[in-house]
């Protein structure tokens, strides 16, 4: 066995020498990259999210029953697909979607308590923001289990946007309860729309159920949903296929 | 010499910034009504009788908006107007009041309506004070495709202790509700579970640190052979946590239908207000024959001819045109409430503008008062269409009080 000194006086140098040094090298390099892949997962999604989504989960009032549904899921697979890409074929790691989300979540939450609460002074059960966790957990564990991107779109996929509906009713059951007020119908979320004052934000710039599918009665929920899934599933294998284009880092070896 | 100008350049840039900064702190408190195009002001809405009381409240007390507007008849064609949708709001730094009711002639203003050009409609706001502080208040109308439309303004002062604020309402299902914190429990224990579900999975694979470096190499060198890195535990791991989340989202749409067995989706849709004859509309009617504005004198000249089909005479007392009131003092007192009510006390002069009744006569009236300038309303003259609306208040000699809207094309006078 080398001993230290045979070591350091060797030819070709390096910082590490032994196993042990190795795995602290490794670590230490978790311990940097993680943290950041978490604050930059947060500010793109945040971005991301802020851009496509935006009131419709800023505010109670604004989650209706047919695009709220839509958009939501639609947005929130861009990352998950993307990053998920990366992460199964370089380290086989089925995180994207559950890390992407949380670092959503925590910076939504931070968001809303900072900006809406404390500054704009909303009461927080108005400006809450949704729950979707539950969404990159499935994703990822449908990737894990059946190790294909084909499958995990077929199934993962659908469910992620099938399921946000009934993920997050428990939150939002309270604020569709009816109350009469002026003698008009309304809900708890839509009194609190109209209580809690927004001068930006008059009445009609909600988008609440603007189509024509009020046909289909009290089926307007399950009908979304599935619709949703259909195209989460179009959505997931597109955006993982540019995950897949983006991989390929072509220009890094152009520079090089 | 190059160092030298781009020094100066610096400096420049740097003493415009501080210029500008001083300019801004000093009037930057109310809601940037200057800004606006004058044209815009002038020929959007005609808000008349705004009373906004009382102006000191303490939280949980009330204040009260009333008034009259009339979208105007020379609305611009560029502009979609209020006869498609509109909404009757009002101007507070966020939700500092909370509004608990708001009608359009006596219909509650929930959901959106539209309202008839050139018509006159009576509206009536009640606030409740949430948070302390001094803000000025405004009427709004929001037209879509348009935006806010501001009227006047007022400053409340808001007093007490923040902690007191109330706001309960009944249910149809029965329940005493506190609007401030219902449904939070719901959302921070739900939303606790699924952050302790995420977590858990997070950390099941950081326990494997380190994971970057080793699996990358791993994964380069099994090559196609990778997914014998994921181990039986690994996926044991994945099928409990795709059962736990399959069945707490499962038992959470259970468990919220049955404690909440009676929802009905978010409302949505216009309302219908039906216009009420004003008595005050219809009674004089007036042709604009002319309309200048002087420039160096401040001084906005209408030549006018005016029908008067009352029985009784009249005179102007008032000329409201953006939300400044210029008043004739022979024919009325007004004084400004507060620092921000635009009012020219004595900025209206009418020569011979007694009008008999049933009788037809030509008057010549001057707006003359340095709110033209400060309140920007002379930019009308860089508008793309120099066009000018506003409202006359005709008096008569019974107290009666006749108002009409005037417009036209307005010409500048340089000289």
């Amino acid at each position: 066995m080398t001993s230290e000194k045979e070591l350091i006086d060797r030819e070709d140098l390096t910082a590490v020498m032994t196993l042990d040094q190795q795995r602290s090298v490794f670590k230490n390099i978790d311990l940097m990259v993680i943290p950041l892949i978490v604050l930059l997962f947060a500010g793109i999604f945040s971005f991301h999210f802020a851009l496509t989504v935006g009131d419709w989960d800023y505010w109670v009032d604004w989650r209706d029953r047919r695009w709220w549904p839509l958009v939501t899921p639609l947005s929130l697979i861009v990352l998950p697909s993307v990053f998920g890409y990366l992460l199964w074929t370089r380290l086989r790691l089925p995180l994207a979607g559950t890390v992407s989300i949380i670092s959503l979540a925590l910076a939504a939450w931070v968001s809303r308590v900072m900006n809406f609460e404390v500054f704009a002074g909303f009461p927080l059960n108005m400006v809450s923001p949704s729950t979707f966790i539950a969404l990159g957990l499935i994703l990822d564990c449908v990737l894990l289990l059946t190790r294909s991107f084909f499958f995990t779109g077929f199934f993962g996929a659908f469910l992620f946007a099938l399921l946000i509906y009934p993920l997050n009713w428990p939150l939002m059951a309270p604020f569709r309860v009816p109350v009469e007020y002026n003698g008009i119908l309304v809900t708890v979320a839509d009194l609190m729309g109209y209580e809690y004052i927004r001068t930006a934000m008059p009445e009609y710039v909600r988008i609440i159920e603007h189509s024509t599918l009020r046909t289909f009665g009290e089926a307007v929920t399950p009908l979304t949903a599935v619709f949703a899934g259909f195209l989460g599933i179009l959505s997931y294998f597109f955006w993982t296929w540019i995950g897949h284009v983006a991989s390929k880092a072509v220009w890094i070896k152009r520079i090089f | 010499m190059f160092i030298l100008s781009r020094v100066v350049g610096e400096g420049c840039k740097i003493a415009l910034m501080l210029m500008s900064f001083f300019v801004a702190t000093t009037d930057a408190v109310a809601h940037g009504e200057r800004a606006q195009q004058a044209g815009l002001r002038m020929r959007a809405v005609q808000w008349f009788d705004t009373k906004i009381e009382p102006v000191n409240v303490k939280i949980n007390e009330e204040i009260r908006i009333t008034g009259k507007f009339v979208p105007s008849k020379f609305w611009p064609e560029h502009m979609k107007s209020p006869a498609d949708a509109a909404f009757l709001n009002v101007g507070v730094p966020g939700p500092t009041f909370i509004r608990l009711d708001s009608r359009v002639n006596g219909v509650p203003m929930i959901r959106s309506t539209s309202f008839e050009l050139g018509k006159t409609y009576s509206y009536e706001m009640r606030l409740k004070a949430r948070k302390t502080g001094r803000y000025h208040v405004h009427t709004v109308l929001s037209v879509e495709g348009t935006g806010p439309v501001i009227g006047p303004g007022a400053w409340v002062e808001v007093g007490g202790n923040e902690g007191n604020f109330e706001n309960t309402v009944k249910t149809l299902t029965g329940d005493n509700i506190d609007l401030e914190s219902y449904g939070m429990r719901n959302i921070v224990v739900w939303s606790t579970i699924w952050f302790g579900m995420g977590l858990a999975w997070f950390i099941y694979w950081l326990l494997k640190c380190p994971i970057i470096v080793p699996r990358f190499k791993m994964v380069a060198k099994l090559g196609d052979k990778a997914d014998e890195m994921i181990t039986n535990g690994d996926k044991k791991a994945a099928a409990i946590f795709l059962g736990i989340t399959l069945f707490l989202i499962g038992f959470g749409y259970f468990w919220a239908q049955e404690k909440y067995p009676i929802t009905t989706p978010l409302q949505t849709g216009k309302v219908h207000v039906p216009h009420r004859h004003d008595p005050g509309e219809d009674k004089v009617d007036v042709e604009v024959i002319d309309a200048r504005y002087r420039i160096p004198g401040r001084s906005f000249e209408l030549t006018l001819r005016v029908k008067n089909k009352t029985d009784q005479r009249v005179q102007l007392g008032n000329f409201t045109i953006a939300n400044v009131r210029f008043i004739n003092s022979k024919v009325l007192k007004v004084k400004p409430v507060d620092s921000h009510d635009l009012v020219a006390s004595e900025g209206l002069r009418v020569e011979d503008g007694m009008i008999d009744a049933n009788a037809t006569k030509e008057i010549k009236v001057f707006a003359e008062d340095a709110l033209w300038e400060t309140y920007r309303l002379t930019s009308l003259i860089y508008d793309p269409d120099s066009r000018f609306a506003g409202m006359l208040f005709f008096f008569g000699d019974n107290g009666d009080r006749f108002h009409t809207e005037v417009g036209g094309p307005m010409l500048p006078v340089f000289m």
